[in-house]
């Protein structure tokens, strides 16, 4: 398949103008899609892309929107042929409901793909930053109070997600390793709650009755959205290699969070083998993930230290800030305004024209 | 003057008090709870108010006003039976304040404030009380030796460990807590273990303990806070009983390593009377190991009674804290020097062996 053969790299494609060629990968998502706005702000930007199977959500400017999925044969063309040099992976699910083979596909295969495009000699790449979790370190009551970038390989998880994301994170690695030329940046972002699109942690904070693991109460540490697109666009402005764990300051326990969202709790889930327990919730109607389902069993929490001595910089927003703000988003109404929307549909439209003209 | 005032008068005149303090507080609460509902009327549409007859409301609040009369009236009749204090008033009042403050801390809503290990100050210290009792009454504790701990800034304790339920830790944080001229608290590690138990992970961590691994105990000892680590681990608390106050092998030397690390003195801790709670006369591995728990102990009284096999004997207790070893006078990289990290370890351990064997003397017998 040739380039020539996709309208939209063809008219994503620009004379040459000074300045870094971006790749954001999932920008039909909240992190994605607020990045790329980001980015384009920026005056040593000189065109960024956006790459999803979904139109995005957010009013992009200058982003070049690429209707397609992580294919490799469809990234090699892109990434040489749009001389992209900073690819930022944000279309990796970390908190959604995706079945367990889905998000393997995503994750582990798509981020496979995206790297063997982004390697090779004459690769024009020279800094990737990928999005991980701190689901990486699985949820275990036997853990160490704040977790460390280097006990993820030594936490024994059998959880899906947590081992894809371990396995992704070794394609990282591996990549590093034979692209030094390339800054890799790994990071691994703290549970959401989402303000514009909730998380399953999210909407379980929004139950009328909120049930509990009977006999647990976890501590508890959350990462700001704001926060989220703030890590990543440091990292995808300045080279600062390495893992780290962007994740907010301080902890709530869930009965406080639970307190702060003034609803009342239930301690009536069974403790052990929460399979249990996650099947009694999807029959009341709530489908809750098994990653979080650990994680309101026996929490976890990160140190940020590391994060704060590299990009001297500590997430604003501690997790009870972040609880309150989402919260008070609830109150709010709709997260998407009309001119928002207006101006959201203006540029599909735009897109659309230029995709017809190039097919021309 | 004692003369003028029977004894009689004076039980009726402490009532009296009671009561008044009693209804006080219960005008004070109900009080609270209207504030509260109009401060925040989101939470009032939740709570429908159930359609209950004015007459069942009023008993309900005047419940513990009655019930205490009730006690009251008793006690009066048993001293006048029996011509001594039967039922203690100053208890029953320490019993009513304890439950009236643990209702108070249950309702604290976002009031409530617990650490970053999630340790709530302020719930563990009205437990205290209770503790107390144990410390005082039951055990009788005799502590020597406060002195070495510094009234502020870090330190590493250091004690042996015995006896299947580590009441041996509770007693060190109480005596800390109680006899100490600033009273602190200590941080505990506990075996990782438990931290997968409903109820008592929930109950370690609100109380200040938390999870047994070097990057806890630095982190804490970091800001500046009491440490308290049982080196021993599972082993020292499953010994036999032929086996007591004889210590175990001191894990690898990892808690000199930490203290060297964080530049801490280590305290080292001996207590007795921490053996005799449970003697352990053997131990069932099997069942153990299909319940995941250390050991399943068989002691005179567990399992064969079931839960009040679990209640501790009544052994009189000594706990000795020793001179620090100044650990924190070292050079922070003499962490990674293991010969002295070995040789301090061993410095500790011998420390706490003999203050077993002086405190074993100072005390007359098991139980007294």
């Amino acid at each position: 398949m040739d380039l020539e053969d996709r309208p939209e790299i063809a008219a994503a494609r620009r004379p040459a103008r000074k300045g870094h060629r971006v790749l954001v990968t999932g920008v039909s998502h909240y992190l994605g899609g607020e990045l790329a706005r980001r980015l384009e702000t920026r005056d040593d930007v000189a065109a960024v892309y956006g790459l999803d199977i979904d139109d995005p959500k957010v009013a992009l400017e200058r982003t070049e929107f690429l209707h397609a999925d992580t294919r490799h044969s469809l990234l090699t063309k892109l990434v040489r042929g749009l001389a992209v040099d900073i690819v930022v992976h944000c279309a990796v699910l970390t908190e959604g409901r995706t079945p367990a083979r889905a998000m393997h596909e995503t994750n582990v295969i798509g981020t496979m793909n995206l790297l063997a495009a982004c390697s090779g000699s004459g690769s024009p790449v020279r800094r990737v930053v990928i999005k991980s979790s701190v689901a990486v370190y699985g949820c275990e009551p036997y853990a160490p109070s704040f977790l460390r970038e280097s006990m993820a390989e030594s936490a024994q998880v059998g959880e899906f997600l947590a081992n894809d994301l371990r396995e992704m994170e070794q394609l990282v690695q591996d990549f590093h390793v034979r692209n030094p030329a390339a800054t890799v940046t790994t990071l691994r972002l703290g549970r959401r709650l989402g303000m514009r699109e909730l998380t399953p942690l999210g909407e379980y904070f929004l139950l009328s009755r909120v049930p509990t693991f009977n006999g647990l109460d976890p501590r508890l540490q959350l990462l700001h959205d704001e926060d989220a697109v703030e890590a990543q666009y440091r990292a995808a402005v300045a080279d600062h290699p390495g893992v780290y764990n962007v994740a907010g300051d301080g902890i709530l326990l869930l009965s406080q969070a639970i307190k702060l969202a003034g609803r009342p709790q239930l301690p009536v889930l069974f403790p052990f083998w929460r399979a249990i327990a996650r099947a009694q919730l999807k029959a009341t109607g709530f489908d809750l993930p098994a990653a979080i389902a650990d994680f309101l069993a026996y929490g976890c929490v990160v140190d940020i230290d590391p994060l704060e001595a590299e990009f001297g910089w500590r997430p604003p927003h501690t997790t009870r800030d972040t609880l309150r703000d989402f919260l008070a988003r609830d109150d709010a109404g709709p997260p998407t305004s009309g001119p928002q929307e207006y101006e959201l549909s203006q540029y599909l439209q735009r897109r659309r024209r230029l995709a017809a003209g190039a097919r021309r | 003057m004692g003369e003028l005032i029977s004894p009689e008068d004076r039980t009726r005149h402490q009532l009296g008090l009671l009561y008044s303090d009693v209804n006080a507080e219960l005008r004070r609460r109900s009080s609270n709870g209207h504030r509260n509902g109009s401060q925040r009327p989101a939470r009032a549409r939740v709570r429908l108010p159930a359609p209950v007859p004015d007459a069942i409301e009023k008993l309900k609040a005047e419940l513990p006003v009655l019930a205490l009369q009730a006690v009251g009236e008793l006690s009066l009749r048993l001293r006048r039976l029996t011509g001594r204090d039967v039922i203690d008033l100053a208890t029953m009042m320490a019993m009513v304040q304890f439950i009236s403050q643990q209702a108070e801390l249950a309702n604290r809503g976002e009031a409530m404030q617990v650490d970053d290990f999630g340790f709530d100050q302020e719930w563990t210290e009205s437990l205290l009380p209770i503790f107390r009792w144990i410390y005082r009454h039951y055990w009788r504790v005799e502590t020597t030796g406060l002195e070495n701990v510094p009234a502020e800034g870090r330190a590493l304790l250091v004690s042996n460990h015995a006896g299947v339920l580590p009441w041996d830790g509770a007693m060190i944080k109480t005596a800390l807590m109680e006899e100490h001229d600033h009273p602190r608290h200590a941080r505990a590690l506990i075996a990782q273990f438990f931290f997968g138990l409903p109820y008592l992970s929930w109950f370690l961590r609100r109380t200040g303990q938390t999870v047994g691994h070097p990057d806890d105990s630095v982190r804490l000892l970091e800001r500046d806070q009491l440490v308290l680590v049982f080196p021993e681990g599972v082993k020292g608390t499953g010994k036999p009983w032929s086996e007591r106050y004889r210590l175990r092998r001191f894990g690898r030397g990892g808690y000199a390593q930490v203290a060297l690390r964080a530049q801490a003195p280590i305290i080292p801790i001996s207590v007795v009377g921490s053996e005799e709670i449970y003697p352990m006369l053997g131990d069932l591995g099997a069942i153990a190991k299909l319940t995941g728990f250390p050991y399943f102990p068989i002691t005179p009284l567990f399992p064969w009674l079931g839960l009040l096999g679990t209640l501790p004997l009544p052994s009189k207790w000594r706990i000795q804290f020793h001179a620090p070893v100044r650990t924190d006078l070292m050079p922070p990289d003499a962490a990674d020097d293991q010969n002295l990290v070995m040789t301090v370890s061993d410095q500790v351990r011998d420390t706490i062996q003999q203050g077993l064997y002086d405190n074993l003397k100072l005390r007359r017998g098991i139980f007294y």
